[in-house]
């Protein structure tokens, strides 16, 4: 990983650009497309500025499928598998 | 000093109604109880063994053994995260341990690293043309995600939907830290690439139509 702190935006490559994203992305709150450091850069490489939004976009459409969509869900046959080995088993009680 | 806030774990520490009291009555052997937990979790938990299994009857049979060893395990959750947390930790576990019984190589860690040059991403940034701001919705982000290497859909589905820290993956998969961020973004560099291929495939009056009904693995995709 590249160290962030002693690029210098304005005068890198898209390749150069490339390899400090994943960092960029870990450290950048999800907003790199809005970060003023990277205007200048953005504005000389606009397929790299539609890349970072592309991939923001990714990242936060994510977010929306932790919440498992509708009719997705286990059959009643494993409920019945779970409760008839259960019958035979005590709780573990823990304290 | 101002820590950053992570998405995930409010995603995941959002409180369930009764949840808290079914837990205390399943700890004292309450079947009901238990039987409510399952209730309130059983999706979730299903749906994250799925999307890690891309397999509908693996997935059911892990998500069997996640709420079995819950109920031995419960007695010693303790409240210090979020239940959903601990419960989706434990599911991630034996998900993983599942895969190693296989002989997977920590579900193709190693393929994930070393992907075949057709499933790594493309080294080119692409055009702007077919840009992807504001059209994912998330049944197609889901179906292109099914389609992805099995390496790079752990790492995204365990980090950006699930919302597990890098260094968590890091110890979950028996990776570096370095290496999960690493994976990760080339787990959305090839989303991307897939996404963009799917709509430049779809034409525009059926542009709900799913990428295809079957993963690269003939698993069902999640709709």
């Amino acid at each position: 990983m590249k160290d962030i702190a002693t690029a210098n935006f304005d005068k890198m490559t898209t390749a150069e650009f490339e390899e400090y994203l994943p960092e960029l992305f870990e450290n950048g709150g999800g907003s790199i497309s809005k970060d003023p450091r990277f205007s200048t850069f953005f504005k000389a490489n606009p397929d790299c500025a539609a890349l970072v939004r592309d991939l923001e976009t990714i990242a936060e459409q994510a977010k929306s499928l932790f919440e498992p969509g509708a009719g997705t869900e286990p059959s009643d046959a494993v409920w019945s598998n779970i409760a008839s080995k259960l019958k035979d088993e005590p709780p573990t009680k823990q304290n | 000093m101002q820590t950053k806030p992570n998405p995930g774990f409010f995603k995941r520490n959002a409180p369930i109604a009764g949840e808290a009291e079914a837990i205390e009555n399943a700890k004292n052997g309450d079947p009901d109880a238990f039987a409510k937990l399952y209730a309130l979790h059983k999706r979730r938990v299903y749906t994250l063994c799925l999307r890690m299994l891309g397999n509908v009857s693996e997935a059911e049979d892990m998500t069997q053994e996640a709420f079995l060893h819950l109920f031995r395990k419960l007695g010693s959750f303790r409240g210090e995260s979020a239940f959903s947390t601990w419960l989706h930790r434990l599911t991630v576990n034996l998900v993983l341990m599942h895969l190693r019984k296989k002989g997977l190589q920590l579900v193709s860690l190693e393929e994930t690293i070393n992907p075949s040059e057709e499933d790594a991403p493309k080294r080119d940034f692409g055009s702007r043309d077919t840009m992807l701001t504001g059209s994912v919705d998330r049944v197609t982000l889901e179906r292109a995600v099914a389609l992805l290497p099995p390496g790079y859909r752990m790492v995204f589905v365990l980090h950006d939907v699930e919302g597990f820290e890098h260094n968590e993956i890091a110890t979950m998969l028996e990776c570096s830290t370095g290496n999960s961020k690493s994976q990760l973004h080339k787990a959305r560099l090839k989303l991307r690439e897939l996404l963009r291929q799917s709509q430049a495939l779809q034409p525009l009056d059926s542009a709900s139509e799913p990428i295809s009904e079957k993963g690269p693995a003939g698993q069902k995709v999640i709709a």
